[in-house]
C-alpha cells in the first residue's frame, strides 16, 4: 500500500502544480506533509524516520556544487542589465558583413556564447530576444521564425558547459552513479560534473552545426532583403574580441580540468561585473537591480530543491522508488530498453515540468535503475541532457518557446512558430538517435569498450542489493526526538 | 494583528536587503579559490569554508526572499482564469497546510541539533576552521524565515497573498 501512495504523492505534484498555478516547492512540500501523515496515521512509517530532514537542508546549505547557482543568477541578472549581448550580436553581424544568412547564423552563435557564462535558459531567452530580435525584424525575418530562432538559441547553453542545468544534472547523476554501482557490485569511477561537460562537447558541436545549416539555408531564401550593414565601434570590437576570447578561456580551463565549474562561474560572474563597471554601464540603481534578482532567483532554485529534497525523503520512506525500480527492470531490452524508458519518461513529465524539476525530483528517482542496466553514465547523462533541451523546444509547453513568445515584441500563431521549429526539432532528434546508436559520440577519443565497466552481479543479485542499498534514509537516528 | 503583521514584513524586509549583498562577497571569495590553490598555494581551502558560511546565510534568506519577489516557479497553465481572491486564498492555504507546518517540523526537530553546533561552536569537519556551526544555523534560519513569511501572508487582510503568484513570466531559475 505505502509504496503506491509514493505514487499519488507524485501524480498530485503534477495535478497540485497545474490545478492550482501555486509555487510548485509549496505543492511539493504540501504533498509531502500529505503523504508523510497518511503514512504515519495508518501505522506504516514510524514517525522518527522524518528527523533526517533537517540534516538533509544541511547538506544542501554546505553542497560545494550548489555554490554555483548563485553566480549563475548573478550572470544572468548583469548580462540583463548590461549591453554585453547587444555588442557580441552586432559583432557576428559585422563579420558576416550584413548577407542575409549572418543575422540568424550570429543569433545562433550568441546563444552558444552566452549560454555557458548565463546557464539560465529565461536569462538567455531574454537576453537574446533583446539583442537579437530587433535585428531580425529589420531583415523581415518572419516573427514565427525569429521566435523559433531564437527559442533555439536560448537553449545552446543547456549542452554547452558549464551551464547551470549541465552542473546540476552532473551532480544529480553522480549520486545516481553511485547507488547503481553499490548496487550492483560494478566498479568503476563515478561519473562526475567534468565527464558530463566533456561528453555533451561533440554532441553539442553537432547540433549547433546542424541549427547553423538550416539557419544558412532558411537566410538564402530572403534573398531579395536588402544587405544590412552594423557600424562598429574600435571599442566595440575589442569588447567583442575580449569577451569571446574570455569565454574561450573559461570553457577550455573548465574541459581540461584546470578549474571546477564553480570556479569558471566566478570568474565569469566576475568579469561581467568588471566589464560593467569599467564601461561604466554597472551603476548603483543597475547593480542593486542585479543584485534583488540574483537572490530571487537563487532562492527560487533553491527552495525547489529542498522541497525535491522534502518529497523524495518521503517517497524513499514510502519504499516507492523501489516499486519504480521494479518496474522499470522489467521493461524489453536490456539495458537500451530501459535507457529509452527512462528517456521517454523524461520527455513526458517535461510536458508538464519544467528542467529543474525534472532534475530534483525525476531523475534521483529513475536514474540509479537506469544506470544499474546502463554501464556508460556518461552517454546516459548526454542522452538526458539531449532530451531536457528537446523538452524546452516542444510545442505547446517547452520552455524557451513560452519565455521566448512573452518576450518577443510581435506575436505568431503557435502552429506557425511549431512549423519554423521542426527542422531545428528533426536535427535534435536525429542526434539523439545518433548518440544512441554510436555512444561513443559522448567519449570523443575513447572506445565504449574502455570506458564501461562489466557487471559483476546477476540480476537478481542486482534487485537484492537495491533493495538493501536504498533503505529509508536513516543517516539521522542520533538526532533523537525533540526535547520540548 | 495588521501591526504584528507589519513588524515581521519590516523584519523580513530588512533581512532580505541586508542578504542581497551578500552575493558580492560570495563571488569575490569563490573567484579567489582559484588562484589562491593554484597560484598562492595557500588559503584556499579556508577560502572555501568562508564561501560556504557565506552561501548558507545567503540561502536561507534567499528562499523567503523568491517568495517575496513572486519569483517561485508556477504552472500558470489554468491559474491565469482565477480571480485574484481564489489565488490569495489558494496561497493561504498552502501557507496553512504545506509551508508553515514544514518550517516548525524543521525547526523542532533540528532544535536539539543547532543548539548542540552552537554550544561548541563546531568548526568545519575537514579543515577544523571555525564556522561550521553558522552552516548548520541557517536551516534553522531559512525554515524562521518560511515560517514568519507563512504566517504574514496568512494572516494578511489587505492584499492577496504572496504564495499566491502572478502567471509564471520569467520565473525559470
Amino acid at each position: 500500500m505505502t509504496p503506491i501512495l509514493g505514487l499519488l504523492m507524485l501524480l498530485g505534484v503534477a495535478l497540485g502544480a497545474v490545478a492550482t498555478g501555486l509555487p510548485v516547492w509549496g505543492i511539493l512540500i504540501g504533498v509531502a506533509n500529505l503523504g508523510a501523515a497518511l503514512a504515519m496515521l495508518t501505522g506504516a512509517i514510524e514517525p522518527g524516520i522524518f528527523f533526517a530532514l533537517p540534516n538533509r537542508v544541511v547538506g544542501l546549505l554546505e553542497s560545494d556544487l550548489l555554490q554555483a547557482l548563485p553566480l549563475f543568477a548573478a550572470m544572468g541578472a548583469l548580462l540583463n542589465r548590461l549591453p554585453l549581448a547587444d555588442t557580441l550580436f552586432r559583432a557576428g553581424l559585422g563579420v558576416s558583413g550584413g548577407r542575409p544568412t549572418g543575422a540568424p547564423a550570429a543569433a545562433l552563435m550568441l546563444g552558444a556564447v552566452l549560454g555557458p557564462m548565463n546557464g539560465s535558459v529565461s536569462a538567455n531567452a531574454i537576453a537574446l530576444t533583446r539583442s537579437v530580435e530587433p535585428a531580425l525584424t529589420r531583415r523581415h525575418v518572419r516573427p514565427a521564425d525569429r521566435i523559433a530562432l531564437i527559442a533555439v538559441a536560448s537553449t545552446l547553453g543547456v549542452l554547452v558547459p558549464p551551464s547551470l542545468v549541465l552542473i546540476l544534472l552532473g551532480d544529480a547523476m553522480m549520486t545516481a552513479h553511485t547507488i547503481a554501482l553499490n548496487s550492483t557490485g560494478r566498479i568503476a569511477r563515478i561519473v562526475n560534473t567534468q565527464d558530463v561537460f566533456r561528453g555533451a562537447m561533440l554532441p553539442a558541436a553537432l547540433f549547433l552545426g546542424a541549427c547553423l545549416v538550416i539557419a544558412t539555408v532558411r537566410g538564402l531564401r530572403t534573398r531579395g532583403t536588402s544587405t544590412l550593414r552594423e557600424r562598429l565601434s574600435p571599442r566595440d570590437w575589442i569588447t567583442a574580441g575580449a569577451t569571446l576570447c574570455f569565454i574561450a578561456t573559461l570553457l577550455a580551463g573548465v574541459a581540461s580540468g584546470a578549474f571546477y565549474a564553480v570556479e569558471a562561474a566566478a570568474m565569469g560572474a566576475v568579469g561581467l561585473c568588471l566589464a560593467g563597471w569599467l564601461g561604466g554601464g554597472l551603476d548603483g540603481p543597475r547593480l542593486r537591480g542585479a543584485l534583488d534578482d540574483t537572490i530571487a532567483m537563487t532562492g527560487a532554485l533553491l527552495a525547489l530543491l529542498i522541497a525535491a529534497t522534502t518529497f523524495t525523503l518521503v517517497f524513499r520512506i514510502l519504499g516507492s522508488d523501489k516499486l519504480i525500480a521494479s518496474w522499470m527492470s522489467a521493461a524489453p531490452g536490456g539495458p537500451l530498453g530501459i535507457v529509452l524508458l527512462g528517456l521517454g519518461l523524461i520527455a513526458l513529465a517535461a510536458f508538464v515540468l519544467d528542467a529543474f524539476e525534472i532534475i530534483f525530483v525525476l531523475i534521483p528517482i529513475i536514474m540509479p535503475p537506469m544506470l544499474m542496466r546502463a554501464d556508460d553514465a556518461v552517454w546516459v547523462a548526454v542522452l538526458t541532457l539531449l532530451v531536457l533541451q528537446t523538452s524546452f523546444l516542444l510545442p505547446p509547453l517547452g520552455y524557451a518557446l513560452m519565455m521566448t513568445r512573452s518576450a518577443a515584441s510581435a506575436a505568431a500563431p503557435l502552429g506557425a512558430i511549431a512549423k519554423s521549429l521542426a527542422p531545428f526539432l528533426i536535427a535534435q532528434m536525429l542526434i539523439v538517435a545518433a548518440v544512441i546508436a554510436w555512444p561513443a559520440l559522448t567519449h570523443p577519443g575513447r572506445s565504449s569498450q574502455a570506458i564501461a565497466a562489466q557487471p559483476t552481479a546477476s540480476e537478481a543479485d542486482i534487485q537484492q542489493r537495491f533493495q538493501q542499498m536504498m533503505p529509508p534514509p536513516l543517516e539521522m537516528p542520533d538526532l533523537g526526538p525533540p526535547k520540548l | 494583528m495588521a501591526q504584528f503583521v507589519a513588524v515581521i514584513d519590516r523584519f523580513i524586509q530588512a533581512s532580505v536587503d541586508a542578504a542581497r549583498w551578500l552575493a558580492l562577497p560570495l563571488v569575490a571569495i569563490l573567484f579567489l579559490q582559484w588562484p589562491l590553490r593554484d597560484l598562492v598555494k595557500a588559503g584556499s581551502r579556508e577560502a572555501n569554508d568562508l564561501g560556504q558560511c557565506l552561501f548558507a546565510l545567503y540561502v536561507a534568506v534567499a528562499v523567503t526572499a523568491a517568495t517575496r519577489a513572486g519569483r517561485h516557479l508556477a504552472a500558470d497553465t489554468l491559474a491565469h482564469h482565477f480571480a485574484p481572491g481564489t489565488r490569495a486564498c489558494l496561497g493561504r492555504v498552502l501557507g496553512l497546510v504545506a509551508l508553515a507546518p514544514w518550517a516548525v517540523f524543521l525547526l523542532v526537530t533540528g532544535f536539539s541539533a543547532l543548539l548542540s553546533t552552537l554550544a561548541q561552536l563546531e568548526a568545519f569537519p575537514d579543515t577544523s576552521n571555525p564556522g561550521y556551526f553558522l552552516v548548520k544555523a541557517c536551516a534553522s534560519l531559512l525554515a524562521l524565515l518560511v515560517l514568519l513569511q507563512a504566517i504574514a501572508d496568512i494572516l494578511r487582510r489587505d492584499a492577496p497573498a504572496c504564495g499566491a503568484q502572478e502567471p509564471c513570466k520569467a520565473q525559470e531559475p
